[in-house]
């Protein structure tokens, strides 16, 4: 009766510091988060060369999150900074070529935001559940439905 | 005397005069334009120094030549006004040192695609001809049609000549070294008037914007991509993709077993091959936009005539308004070089704007 609900893949950046441990922090503490976040540890948000998050987009993910510390408080002092610049260049590419720029989704989240950390999970894929798979991965593919 | 005359006549001067003991300019080929460096005044005469055909971007041959050391001579280098503004660039990014480097820059006729040239050539003169009036040739490349910045501006380069509108040609600053060296030569600054020219070129861009710019997500994307063939031209001759080591040419990233090409035909219905095309574009355009000068080298480079300036000019203007960002234009720093602490929230969280 009822079709099988379409359950993205989200490709997760986080940063060892900060988000990497809210993750922790969120598992230890019981609250609960969605198995469609997949976590990829990097050692700061600025290490994360945004084509790699096309290539994420690419190999079929739904959508891609770079999370790191919040502003002044990056390990490395300034690299959540370089980062927001970069995250501001990939969606602004995206949005000009008319691809959906809210698959690509930055957040600041410390070590000690376990129930932001949730929260922002479970909005997320709730909300790229809402929107539907990604036609991303199509891109030079045989593949995917003819958009006009 | 024509423009290419009196340019020479200028560097012999100078030569004369000990202002200089280099000049880097175009010179003729039998089907071209190359750059050449010569170091002696009777070899002024092999040079065109406002040549129909840029082959290469002359910041990069600059770039060449102080990559390792700065120039070891006082060098005077020619370049159009969209090299002079990479030049700028390249320096900002370290990949250039300007120290005993001058650089002139003319109000710009535009220059001819280097393959259509190869098989129907024009002079010069012909280009000149057309801006004397306050036209333009409707033979030269798309990027030079829709020129933001075709003539030299204060403070990028060094002297300026104004050809526009004007039957004899006049030299004016740019900067302090080139008031000094005009000076230096017994040469009166003057002045033209280009607004109007500048203008109409702005507009004919503001229209471009409109009508090219690829729309459509993938299905735009590749079909303006899909008789590309990976051939990786369009960055060896963008000037800006400067990098020792490109990212795009990395077997350790871009080489895959055999398994991962068949579970992405199977997971995509059918892949296309060689893969990672449209990635790389959309790399460069990651990597590089912010700073794209608009010098078109990339679309003349095409073995395959993929206009890609409507893809890099036309992008990289959307990533440069992001940023308030003009490359080459003034002495502000490459977005992708600098930060502010305070800045970009619109791109934070889900629908802009954190807590
Ligand atoms: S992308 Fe094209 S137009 Fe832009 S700087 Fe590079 S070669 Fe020139
Ligand atoms: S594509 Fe990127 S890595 Fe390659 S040369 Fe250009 S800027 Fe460098
Ligand atoms: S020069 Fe043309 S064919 Fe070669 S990679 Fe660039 S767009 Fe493709
Ligand atoms: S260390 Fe967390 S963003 Fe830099």
């Amino acid at each position: 009766m009822s079709e099988k609900k379409f359950e993205p893949v989200i490709v997760g950046f986080f940063c060892n510091w900060c988000t990497s441990a809210a993750a922790d922090l969120a598992g230890t503490s019981r609250l609960h988060y969605p198995p469609n976040i997949r976590p990829i540890r990097v050692m700061c948000s600025s290490t994360v060369d945004p084509v790699y998050m096309i290539r994420a987009l690419q190999e079929g993910a739904d959508a891609t999150i770079l999370g790191g510390c919040h502003p002044g408080d990056c390990h490395y002092i300034t690299g959540n900074y370089k980062a927001r610049r970069r995250i501001a260049i990939v969606k602004t590419v995206l949005r000009s070529l008319g691809f959906d720029e809210d698959r690509v989704l930055l957040e600041w989240i410390s070590g000690s935001e376990g129930p932001k950390f949730a929260r922002v999970m479970n909005e997320y894929t709730e909300y790229i559940r809402n929107k539907g798979p990604s036609d991303f991965k199509y891109l030079d593919s045989l593949g995917g439905e003819e958009i006009e | 005397m024509s423009e290419n005359d009196m340019l020479k006549k200028f560097m012999k001067d100078a030569f004369e005069k000990g202002l200089i003991e280099a000049v880097m300019a175009p010179a003729a080929t039998k089907d071209s334009y190359t750059y050449a460096l010569i170091t002696k005044k009777e070899d002024v005469d092999k040079l065109t120094p406002i040549a129909p055909v840029m082959q290469w971007n002359g910041a990069d041959m600059l770039r060449r030549i102080t990559r390792l050391k700065k120039s070891e001579r006082k060098l005077l280098a020619i370049l159009r006004p969209c090299e002079s503004r990479t030049y700028k660039e390249l320096v900002k990014f370290n990949q250039i040192n300007p120290e005993n480097i001058i650089v002139l820059s003319y109000d710009c006729p535009g220059t001819i695609h280097a393959r259509t040239f190869k098989y129907e050539p024009t002079t010069a003169e012909e280009l000149l001809g057309e801006i004397k009036k306050g036209g333009k040739s409707n033979k030269i490349r798309e990027a030079c049609k829709v020129c933001e910045y075709p003539t030299p501006i204060p403070n990028v380069g060094d002297i300026g000549l104004g050809l526009v509108n004007t039957d004899e040609p006049v030299f004016f600053a740019l900067s302090e070294k080139g008031r000094k060296f005009l000076a230096d030569m017994g040469i009166q600054e003057g002045t033209r008037d280009a607004d109007a020219w500048v203008e109409e070129h702005r507009k004919r861009r503001e229209e471009w914007y409109e009508k090219e710019r690829i729309r459509g997500g993938r299905k735009g994307l590749e079909d303006f991509l899909s008789s590309c063939l990976n051939c990786h031209n369009c960055k060896n001759m963008c000037p800006i993709c400067f990098c020792k080591e490109c990212f795009f040419e990395d077997r350790t990233v871009f080489d895959y077993e055999s398994s991962k090409f068949f579970n992405w035909a199977d997971d995509k219905d059918g892949i296309r091959l060689p893969t990672d095309k449209a990635l790389f574009h959309i790399g460069r355009l990651i990597h590089m936009g912010t700073s794209c000068i608009g010098c078109g080298l990339c679309q003349q480079a095409c073995p395959m005539d993929i206009p890609l300036y409507r893809l890099f000019g036309i992008v990289g203007n959307e990533l440069q308004k992001v940023f308030n960002y003009k490359p080459g234009v003034n002495d502000d720093i490459p977005p992708v070089m600098d930060f502010r602490e305070d800045e970009l929230h619109e791109f934070e969280g889900l629908f802009g704007g954190e807590e």
